[in-house]
């Protein structure tokens, strides 16, 4: 057979084919659509990439549903089981909780571009809803498998959500009730985050991409937004036709490639921190009796952890359980707040200032979850030590004062120079800032957010205490002082004394 | 393309080979449960580094790698001590049945591994680690003799040399064995001499430093300035 008639017979089998499957006419209207040639841009490749994470994700997963069981008395063996002797199992735990970072940063970055090419206008309101939905759902995602990792994180991480939703008006009991599957975290609760996690928020993500990508064939994409192109509901289809008229091109090959280099970037990258960090935990076993820990959600909920740590307590309800609905509430029907109008950035300060002022504040609250400064730090008592200058030149009863700051364990709120909890004030140069009386009054009182330690200290532990604080201030620098009290003779010579000293050092 | 497939392929050939990657989990990185922590540097740095220091850093109380105060101590007096405290010196209890955060095997760790920071065998000369508290008059004396020249003849402290040792509130704070551990080891990491350097070429002896202890103690006030009777070890 020459290759003439082989090419003959297979064109003779896609015909045949492609008379009873209709795959040309597949094509042509999916990837082979028209998309204004200003489209084929990098700026428009993240929702193709969002979309590659979490076609990962569902491989991945699936891979993970092959060892992992879902049962609380098995869920932490498990997840050791394939971190440290299943082969290859720590690059799928790996993979999976790479793949989950990226799919909710890059999803981030293609809702923020979405946004500030006004591609939300009209006609695309069903197009950005369905993406609210899948924002949400993707967050929900990520979540659920932070539970899914049944370690002492995911543990107290419930613990918190059942808090929060059992602060509900009137049905708090029977919420917490329905998320956990009873009263307490157990069993129950990992079956149906399990379910959540691997049946219904995938499917509904399948279900809603099925939605969004099918908007985006029919309403086209998003023309690359320019200065003074106005959007009127009168004309804009118009205008969108003889775009795509002039100047469309098909989606597969001319934009095609893009999105494809993107791929492979978002794989690489993926890759890169899965060989470079490996998996996340799994931390400690999730034990309730077990309180010796510090947990912390995944990056992408750090935001919401500094939030409800930092809110005064009269914000509480309204923050949790008022705040979410309204700003998403806002997100959903954002297309119709703002419908028509300048599309581009470069004319939409607001949009560009909002998109600034969020974040900079999901920013710092990440940096905040992230330290979690307001934790104490409850090994410090035991573990924090002392640098040398703070410890050297005391005096016994000083030196005792500062066995009594390490036993009654007030190294945990306070560090010294930077070593311990950072709770509150940092009691390297206390002794610049208050007065002995001062001091006394605020270790036996407390106020300004510390506890009163009255009870807790014999009053020879409270002079100790005292003295050593007292002595905390840096070389050349003076105590405090009561400003009611004029100096005396003997402090002015020590005065001069120390600024002898400190002139000397220069 | 051929270069992103390529490189691709690379990344999954390191990651398919037994070569070290920095992102697989290592046995180490297994999370112990605490009472399972047998790593003698994570025990001591968690729970005994904030007030006896670590080698290099000070605490407020006396260094355990202090050869001269290993030296003195029975190992199973420390054991004794890490189990259930010293209240009196504000020593608290590691033990979990004292309602500390250690096991038994973990405090057998610390201890075993404290002592092998001793080097030499007790000199000689060495006081007895206790005793009974010796004479007030007598003490007064050697309390002249060899801490004077920095506690000053009151045992008021002398500025810039040392602080006092007869405050009430510290000697409030302290046991008599704390005084006597004190007297013979010293705080040679804080420039306080041990027993047999504080004048040079004549080293304290037990008896005098039970008496010198009982000088000490005989200072002991309440808190509201009474003298208390010397307690009897």
């Amino acid at each position: 057979m020459n290759g003439k008639a082989l090419i003959q017979a297979l064109n003779g089998v896609y015909e045949w084919v492609d008379k009873r499957l209709h795959v040309t006419d597949l094509f042509n209207h999916t990837a082979g659509h028209p998309i204004p040639k200003s489209s084929a841009s990098w700026f428009y490749v993240f929702g193709s990439a969002t979309l590659l994470c979490f076609m990962i994700q569902l491989l991945t997963g699936c891979l993970l549903a092959l060892v992992y069981v879902p049962s609380a008395a098995e869920a932490y063996t498990t997840l050791e089981y394939l971190t440290f002797r299943q082969e290859l199992g720590w690059f799928l735990r790996a993979t999976h909780y790479w793949g989950s970072n990226f799919m909710v940063g890059i999803m981030l970055i293609h809702v923020t571009q979405v946004f500030l090419f006004g591609a939300y206008k009209y006609p695309r309101e069903i197009t950005w809803m369905s993406g609210v939905v899948l924002m949400l759902l993707t967050l929900g995602l990520a979540f659920t498998g932070q539970v899914m990792r049944f370690d002492e994180d995911a543990y107290w991480g419930l613990g918190i959500g059942a808090a929060i939703a059992g602060r509900s008006p009137m049905i708090g009991q029977q919420v917490v009730n329905f998320m956990l599957g009873g009263p307490i975290i157990a069993s129950e609760t990992l079956s149906r985050f399990f379910t959540l996690h691997v049946f219904v928020l995938p499917g509904s993500v399948l279900a809603l991409v099925a939605l969004h990508l099918r908007m985006v064939l029919t309403k086209g994409i998003n023309e690359y937004p320019k200065p003074g192109q106005i959007v009127r509901k009168e004309t804009y289809d118009k205008e969108y036709a003889t775009i795509i008229k002039k100047e469309g091109i098909p989606f597969f090959p001319h934009g095609i490639w893009k999105d494809l280099v993107a791929a492979s970037i978002v794989i690489g990258g993926i890759l890169f921190c899965v060989l470079m960090f490996g998996p996340k935990g799994p931390l400690g076993e999730p034990n309730p009796t077990q309180i010796d820990t510090v947990p912390r959600p995944d990056f992408f909920f750090l935001w919401i952890f500094a939030i409800a740590a930092l809110m005064p307590d009269y914000m509480e309800t309204f923050m949790l359980l008022v705040a979410p609905p309204i700003i998403i509430g806002l997100l959903f029907i954002l297309p119709f707040i703002n419908n028509t109008g300048e599309k581009s950035w470069r004319r939409r300060p607001i949009a560009v200032l909002s998109v600034i002022l969020i974040y900079l504040a999901l920013g710092l609250l990440t940096y905040l979850g992230q330290t979690s400064p307001w934790s104490p730090d409850m090994k410090a008592w035991s573990g924090a030590e002392t640098p040398r200058e703070f410890v050297e030149g005391r005096s016994p009863l000083e030196l005792q004062g500062l066995a009594v700051l390490q036993n009654k364990q007030c190294r945990n709120c306070h560090a010294i120079d930077g070593i311990g909890g950072h709770r509150g004030p940092d009691l390297a140069d206390v002794g610049t800032r208050l007065t002995k009386d001062q001091l006394v009054r605020q270790i036996i009182q407390g106020g300004g957010n510390m506890p009163a330690y009255g009870k807790n200290l014999s009053p020879y532990e409270t002079d100790a205490l005292v003295a050593y604080m007292v002595s905390l201030h840096p070389k050349g620098e003076l105590p405090a002082r009561d400003s009611t009290i004029p100096a005396t003779p003997a402090p002015l010579s020590v005065q001069e004394g120390e600024q002898h000293e400190a002139v000397g050092a220069h | 393309m051929k270069i992103a497939a390529l490189s691709l392929a690379c990344l999954s050939a390191i990651a398919l080979s037994g070569c070290d990657i920095p992102g697989r989990p290592k046995k180490e990185d297994r999370r112990p449960e605490p009472h399972h922590v047998t790593d003698f540097k994570t025990l001591y740095s968690q729970n005994c580094a904030g007030c006896h220091g670590n080698g290099q850093s000070v605490g407020p109380v006396i260094a355990m790698n202090d050869p001269l105060y290993l030296s003195i101590l029975p190992k199973e007096q420390m054991r004794q001590i890490v189990t259930n405290g010293r209240a009196e010196n504000g020593m608290p209890a590691f033990a979990l049945s004292n309602g500390g955060s250690l096991t038994n095997e973990q405090i057998g760790i610390i201890v075993d591994n404290i002592y092998a920071w001793a080097k030499n065998p007790p000199p000689t000369n060495a006081p007895a680690y206790s005793a009974p508290l010796g004479d007030v008059a007598r003490g007064a004396a050697v309390f002249a003799a060899n801490c004077a020249s920095c506690h000053g003849a009151d045992g008021q402290g002398l500025k810039d040399k040392a602080g006092s040792v007869v405050n009430p509130a510290y000697l409030g704070l302290v046991s008599d064995q704390y005084l006597r551990t004190i007297t013979i080891a010293g705080r040679n990491d804080l420039g306080c001499p041990d027993f047999a350097s504080r004048v040079p070429g004549k080293a304290m002896t037990s008896e005098e430093i039970s008496d010198v202890v009982a000088w000490l103690a005989s200072h002991r006030e309440n808190e509201f300035g009474q003298k208390l009777a010397p307690a009897q070890q």
